[in-house]
């Protein structure tokens, strides 16, 4: 379960230090002058967003679980994009255009990437299809009388009349 | 002379010991269990216990390696270091690929030995454990000749890196990775008696009769390997999540998935007669992806997708992995005149039917959660773009699938065998229906709005409302016939049906999980705040004040927290510390959340940057997550409804299956 996830130093020179922080401390703060409830609802949407992009450092976290540097300034970004009013789509866009679709963590819906979503709706589709022919020949076989050969309910017959 | 005897040479030669055993084992077995021969089979049991001890040795000396900071052994140089605490020395042994691998392969000859030992004398055992010596050369052989953990440094370090952060920050290294292990090893068990059946050509239902102890004691701890790493994560990954949908995550969830099913579909063979071959596609497809689960992840083609087969391991597991599907794939075909079929169906609308359809979508899930976890390695070899597929994607696919499942969980264990009488069906589904709706309607009422959870808390009283009925159904006609009061009554049939009542705890925990990841994920409020210190911040109905930080060192660790004492309407509630520990010279810091748990929602704190002296404020990551607890409850609610189903009624001794009662059943 624990994958190796990015490591960032936290004992970070005090440059370094401040060329991250700066931005989380400037907008923190900007959050935290208006009403606190509006700056979660703000944060909570920038853990969204972020939620589906990949943080492009790590081996497999979204940026909204990475604490990688990068992933710290793309939540950063995401508060800028959505402090400048623009939509869901278009925060995702602007990601996808500067990476790439990779970046997305739900692969576009075309082109090849389709058949991640195309496949296992047939798979499955298939799957219960072939259940339910197997389930209509098996009702069949169970609802036709059993064939008994003569000689055998002869014996039992007999077997029957001799007990009685 | 001093260099022959180093802690290397001792602990490689008691693995080759192993592995020459497990040879004579596999060997000896082979020719006991074709020629009949008694005196061989009884000696390749004894060496399957020979083998077992041997790998013990060996994992005695690699603990005694790594506690006394041995560092000419390669494997403690490069995992160990000597001032880690005394437990994380001892947990270090599955810290890494080659420890990992000896691990699984000493469980593995542990359960090989237990089974030489306790299993009943029938015609499948020696086949069955001549399969469990081959499973073991390949790993003893894969440990020995690929992954050697005792390679010998000549000039050993004065001291290693030690374990990687995140492993050493928690105590429950010490427990998951042993309990996924177990379960993997459990479900090699019914796997070897499959194989051994189908040798035999004995493809009744002998080899599940046999081993459905094992079988659900491996599912048991592949659940419980599961929802511990759920809580591990939550407890050091530092983002109040627990299950990300990474590749380590999906192929763990594979085998859990097809094994699921199978522990459903073997009871009707059991009871009709019926899925041979899909019980034996069913074993065999979960043994094999605990294989290729191994492979995915150890090569490192899922997380980096540029190495393909990176190191030597990926490749052979890979090998294995096929090795494995042809042999078995190949046994089936070859014995397909037994395996198949006179199946007959009186109903669809049956216990065996339900179980038939939850079977499918199973599959069509374990299919899907493959295929997305595989998908970016295909796309990129056939037109080299790079793709990401993510949770988005399969919370998309899993969710409605497993709401069916749920539906079906709730339906089935109330439908009889072979067809079900229409009148009780629809007044239980009624009753059911409407347990649903009003769980909905009361949900709906509190504030949830969204589709998935309104439906998943919908099936939730769905199912509580059916393992209602399934209680009364299965207490009120006993009543009648005593005198005796609801709860003993009550109490003898949770003793005496233990497997239907211990179905019944583990689905609902199962119920339980479902409902915690429901609030988990659907409601979750995630942020991250500056908190200057004593100055309140306002939260969800807390008030979080940050008091202080605090920087603390010491021998191999350095410690950064925040202090910070939660409110809640003016009353204090606890004190949290939200810390990030780094260990020794390693880059990687391990963040240590410090988390409120409570039963309807948790407060999680985690340290988001720096605390520097003369600093005046910390920032944290701030997360609520409701019901998250709810999940690690379920988890251990299904484990002990496991451990119901497992035990010996009271007051009956266990029955020992005979070679002939087992070659009798095995002819049905």
């Amino acid at each position: 379960m624990i994958h190796a996830a990015s490591g960032t130093s936290r004992r970070l020179g005090q440059l370094r230090l401040a060329l991250v922080l700066l931005p989380v401390l400037l907008i923190t703060l900007a959050g935290s002058l208006s009403v606190a409830q509006e700056a979660v609802e703000l944060e909570a949407r920038v853990f969204e967003l972020a939620g589906q992009l990949r943080c492009p450092v790590c081996t497999s976290e979204s940026v909204a679980e990475s604490s990688s540097p990068t992933s710290l300034e793309m939540r950063e970004m995401i508060q800028e994009q959505i402090a400048l009013g623009r939509s869901d789509a278009e925060v995702l866009a602007y990601f996808q255009d500067r990476y790439g679709d990779w970046i997305l963590l739900e692969p576009p819906k075309r082109g090849l990437h389709l058949l991640v979503w195309i496949l296992p709706a047939v798979v499955g589709a298939a799957a219960l299809v072939t259940l339910f022919i197997y389930i209509r020949r098996w009702t069949k076989a169970g609802s036709q009388p059993v064939e008994v050969d003569p000689e055998d309910r002869d014996r039992v017959r007999r077997a029957l009349g001799e007990s009685q | 002379m001093n260099d022959l005897l180093t802690l290397s040479t001792l602990g490689g030669g008691a693995l080759y010991i192993a592995l020459a055993l497990a040879v004579y084992a596999f060997l000896s077995g082979l020719i006991g269990a074709a020629r009949r021969d008694a005196r061989l089979q009884t000696s390749a049991r004894l060496a399957a216990v020979a083998a077992f001890l041997a790998v013990t040795v060996g994992i005695v000396v690699m603990e005694v390696a790594l506690l006394t900071d041995d560092f000419s052994v390669e494997y403690v140089a490069q995992q160990s270091r000597i001032d880690s605490p005394t437990w994380v020395k001892v947990v270090t042994l599955w810290a890494a690929l080659e420890g990992s691998i000896l691990l699984w392969g000493w469980l593995l000859a542990g359960y090989t030995a237990l089974l030489a030992i306790t299993a009943p004398n029938t015609v499948l055992r020696p086949w069955a454990l001549v399969v469990m010596q081959g499973v073991l050369i390949f790993f003893l052989g894969t440990t020995i000749f690929a992954a050697n953990p005792f390679t010998h440094l000549p000039n050993p370090p004065l001291d290693g890196p030690g374990p990687n952060a995140l492993l050493q920050n928690h105590w429950m290294m010490a427990v998951h990775p042993v309990l996924m292990y177990l379960g993997f090893v459990g479900l090699t068990v019914p796997f070897a008696y499959a194989m051994a059946a189908l040798i035999t050509r004995l493809p009744g239902q002998a080899w599940m009769t046999q081993t459905r102890r094992w079988t659900l004691t491996g599912w048991g701890f592949l659940t419980a390997a599961i929802i511990a790493g759920g809580w591990w994560s939550y407890e050091v990954l530092g983002w109040g999540g627990y299950w990300a949908w990474d590749p380590v995550e999906n192929v763990s969830f594979l085998p859990w998935l097809t094994a699921t099913a199978f522990i459903h579909s073997v009871q009707v063979q059991e009871r009709r007669r019926m899925l041979k071959g899909w019980n034996l596609l069913l074993v065999t497809l979960t043994f094999a992806l605990t294989i290729l689960g191994t492979f995915l992840t150890r090569s490192g083609i899922v997380s980096s997708v540029h190495a393909f087969g990176d190191g030597p391991v990926g490749p052979i597991f890979l090998a294995f992995f096929i090795l494995v599907l042809l042999f078995s794939f190949g046994l089936i075909a070859l014995r397909w005149d037994q395996v198949r079929d006179r199946a007959e169906l009186d109903d669809p609308v049956s216990r065996e039917g339900s179980i038939l359809l939850a079977n499918i979508l199973f599959l069509a899930l374990a299919f899907a959660v493959l295929l997305g976890t595989i998908f970016p390695l295909i796309v990129e070899a056939i037109t080299g773009d790079k793709v990401t597929v993510g949770a988005p994607f399969f919370d998309q696919v899993s969710v409605p699938v497993f709401l069916i499942i749920f539906l079906l969980m709730g339906i089935g264990p109330l439908l009889p065998w072979r067809k079900a009488q229409e009148q009780t069906l629809l007044r239980n589904l009624a009753w059911m229906a409407g347990t649903g709706l009003l769980f909905a309607l009361v949900a709906f009422l509190f504030g949830v709005n969204r589709v998935y959870p309104l439906l998943t808390i919908a099936v939730a009283g769905w199912n509580i409302a059916s393992l209602a009925l399934l209680i009364h159904g299965a207490i009120a006609p006993r009543l009648k016939l005593t005198n005796r009061s609801a709860v003993q009554v009550f109490r003898q049939y949770a003793f005496e049906s233990r497997r239907r009542f211990g179905s019944m705890i583990v689905h609902f925990g199962i119920i339980v999980i479902a409902l915690g990841v429901t609030g988990a994920s659907g409601y979750r409020i995630d942020a991250q705040m500056r908190f200057d210190y004593n100055v309140p911040v306002h939260f969800q109905g807390y008030d979080l004040i940050a008091r202080d930080g605090y920087r603390e060192e010491v021998p191999g660790r350095v410690t950064i927290g925040a202090i910070v004492d939660v409110e809640r309407n003016g009353t204090y509630v606890t004190t949290l510390r939200p810390r990030i520990n780094s260990f020794g010279q390693s880059q990687m810091d391990a963040p240590t959340p410090d988390v409120l748990y409570r039963p309807m929602h948790d407060l999680y704190l985690s340290l988001a940057g720096d605390v520097l002296p003369g600093q005046e404020f910390v920032v944290l990551r701030v997360v609520q997550s409701p019901l998250v607890s709810w999940i690690w409850i379920g988890g251990l609610i299904a484990v002990i409804g496991t451990v119901w189903a497992l035990l010996p009624r009271p007051g009956r001794q266990r029955q020992r299956v005979t070679a002939a009662k087992g070659v009798a059943r095995a002819h049905d």
